[in-house]
């Protein structure tokens, strides 16, 4: 970066107005809020029911759910590697009971309901709970996460192959775009892989890769393209460099505009303009000194509003603890009250706009992402950079460079390498970010009980089903799926099913 | 210890899926001139203790970024007595408050290291464990 910028320095290429082509500025020209919502999930659906009514009754306006490590890597509460880890880290969702409990009394019609919960499960959870309440499918809206290339390396594994991960994720998009019409069933989910360190840049670049290529399946299918790109949206991270933070949701909406536009052929204007939602960076926090998270969560906050999000989640104080107790989730919801409603940072559009350093950032993020993109495509497919271990060994690469830069110095972290407290007095918060809880033996219990009360004839008779639709590549898998939910199936049998029909070992650890 | 170098083996366990720690671990000690057996993810007790033994471990390493371990360490302890071994077990990670601390010590747990934890200390006490063992 240079000391400072001047009018030559701006490109000027870019003139439109939010709300116009290529959507640099904002996707709306009206002034509007965003929803405001922090990460939920934590015990079991009973209990995270409570806390996302909580939360609602505190001026939350959209939900986010994560599920427990089990029901994020598709295992049932009851399986040995589960055990310890079933309800903390999110919430235990295993079958459709849970899911009755778990949206029990919410508003499905009125309220955008989002989850990081592997997806083809999500939305065959909220689509049976709607059907039973009387909600029509078409009026659920919020969105679910399709991290198929990622997945494995960065936190979601799924010990899925490549192929069948695709195939969940393209087949329970084009169900959504036919069934939950208004519902986003591809959310771009760069947060996650980002977290092992990725420059802004990069981060953006392995999510244009996926959306990319997650289209033209999607397209080849026969799906039309102005069916499904209106509802794909991307959820971003944001790290402590602000600046480039913003240059970069304003890049993403550019590209994004253009490849559907010009490459895809796309008509619709909503099919041009992406919805971005944002969770800020967990990696920026700290152990060390909580309350400093507070700070770290505003700041990034403030740019992601001036960048003009969706929705936003900022991740909580405790975050190098656990994902957020009740405190840390006041604290986040009550940061975003305050910028919305005591400052002026939402009153004005893209309040950056126009400046020659964030116009001039903006257009080299651009660059830079697609020359990225160019440079994966020319490595060979998705699925050889997957097979072959290339993402793995960039994300690898990004956690070394990362630590080497804390190591130096070159990366300063306020109470991690510079700005230290002896423990003794790095007191506040600490009570509330170490808080923990115990496992939920309860969940594993219930999840027991109830296999035991179902008849093993319609079991059996629902995981053939499931591994019969496996079987036969040319079908979408997700009618097999909610009907195996709806018979009491769990996510854990029905995965194992869904094995069989690949020719995989059923059991795993 | 058998032929002069320190071995270790590391890993996680149960779920837990927040590798950044256990990898960043993996190169101290290895840049320290100890060997490293890496299990990565999704490890049992069972499996730690076994491995252990096929490898002729020194060290036992552990990285935690959840509260599985709370459960699962005292499990892998219990599963070392049986099988009388004595390889020391050490654990760090930035989710382990003091209170777990004196848990794990109290479990039998040769080193426990926490957020404030620095490089050099780590290296050093495992090298030094693993020299004794």
């Amino acid at each position: 970066m240079k000391p400072f910028y001047t009018r030559e320095d701006a490109g000027g290429r870019d003139d439109s107005k939010p709300g116009e082509f290529p959507y640099t500025r904002g996707i709306r020209a009206k002034r509007g809020s965003w929803i405001q919502r922090g990460l939920s999930g934590e015990g079991d659906a009973k209990h995270s029911n409570a806390q996302l009514k909580a939360l609602l009754a505190k001026g939350q306006t959209g939900i986010d759910v994560i599920g427990d490590s089990p029901t994020m890597g598709l295992l049932d509460p009851d399986a040995p590697l589960a055990r310890a880890a079933v309800g903390s880290q999110g919430v235990s969702l295993s079958c459709l009971e849970d899911y009755r409990e778990l949206l029990d009394g919410l508003p499905l019609e009125s309220m955008t309901i989002s989850s990081s919960v592997p997806a083809p499960f999500f939305i065959a959870g909220l689509a049976l709970v709607a059907k039973e309440r009387g909600v029509p499918l078409d009026a659920l809206r919020g969105s679910v996460l399709q991290p198929p290339f990622y997945a494995e390396d960065c936190g979601y594994a799924m010990h899925l192959p490549f192929a069948l991960r695709m195939r969940l994720a393209c087949d329970s998009i084009e169900y959504c775009s036919r069934q939950l019409p208004r519902f986003h069933g591809y959310l771009e989910d760069t947060y996650f892989f980002s977290e092992v360190g990725l420059t802004p840049a990069e981060e953006m670049a392995l999510g244009f890769l996926q959306i990319r290529h997650i289209s033209k399946e999607l397209v080849r299918r026969g799906v039309e393209i102005d069916r499904f790109a209106p509802r794909i949206a991307i959820l971003v991270n944001c790290s402590m460099s602000l600046f480039h933070e913003v240059a970069k949701i304003r890049a993403a909406r550019r590209i994004f505009a253009t490849m559907m536009r010009d490459e895809f052929g796309a008509r619709d204007p909503r099919s041009h303009s992406v919805v971005i939602t944002c969770h800020t960076s967990g990696l920026s926090l700290t152990a060390q000194q909580p309350v400093n998270n507070v700070v770290r969560g505003a700041l990034q906050a403030m740019a992601l509003v001036m960048a003009g999000v969706q929705a936003l989640e900022i991740s909580a104080f405790d975050e190098g603890y656990r994902t957020p107790g009740p405190e840390a989730h006041l604290v986040g919801l009550r940061t975003q009250q305050i910028l919305e409603l005591e400052t002026d940072v939402a009153q004005v559009i893209d309040p950056m706009g126009g400046s020659w350093f964030i116009e001039r950032l903006t257009d080299e993020m651009e660059e830079e992402i697609r020359s990225l993109v160019a440079r994966f495509e020319s490595r060979g497919t998705p699925e050889q950079l997957c097979d072959r271990g290339v993402f793995a060994a960039f994300f690898a690469e990004a956690m070394d460079r990362r630590h080497r830069a804390l190591s130096s110095g070159e990366l300063k972290q306020v109470g991690v390498n510079v700005h230290r407290l002896p423990p003794e007095e790095d007191r506040l918060l600490r009570g509330e970010a170490e808080a923990k809880g115990r496992p939920w033996h309860s969940a594993i219990e219930r999840s027991l009980e109830r296999k035991r009360a179902r008849d093993p004839e319609v079991v059996q008779r629902g995981l053939d089903a499931v591994a019969a639709a496996a079987r036969d590549r040319d079908r979408n898998l997700m009618p097999a799926l909610v009907a195996a939910m709806a018979d009491g199936l769990t996510v854990g049998e029905i995965t194992q099913a869904l094995r069989r029909g690949y020719g995989l070992a059923e059991e795993r650890s | 210890m058998t032929q002069g170098r320190v071995r270790v083996v590391l890993g996680m366990l149960g779920m837990d899926q927040h590798e950044v720690g256990a990898r960043v671990v993996a190169g101290l000690l290895r840049d320290g001139g100890m060997e490293v057996v890496y299990l990565g993810k999704f490890n049992t007790p069972q499996r730690f203790a076994t491995v252990a033994d096929e490898e002729d471990a020194d060290v036992i390493g552990i990285s935690v970024h959840s509260w599985e371990y709370l459960e699962l360490v005292p499990e892998l302890m219990k599963l070392l007595a049986e099988r009388h071994s004595r390889v020391p077990v050490v654990v760090g990670g930035s989710v382990i408050t003091p209170e777990d601390e004196q848990t794990l010590a109290g479990l039998g747990v040769a080193a426990v290291f926490g957020a404030g934890a620095t490089p050099e200390a780590i290296v050093e006490k495992v090298r030094a464990l693993g020299a004794s063992s």
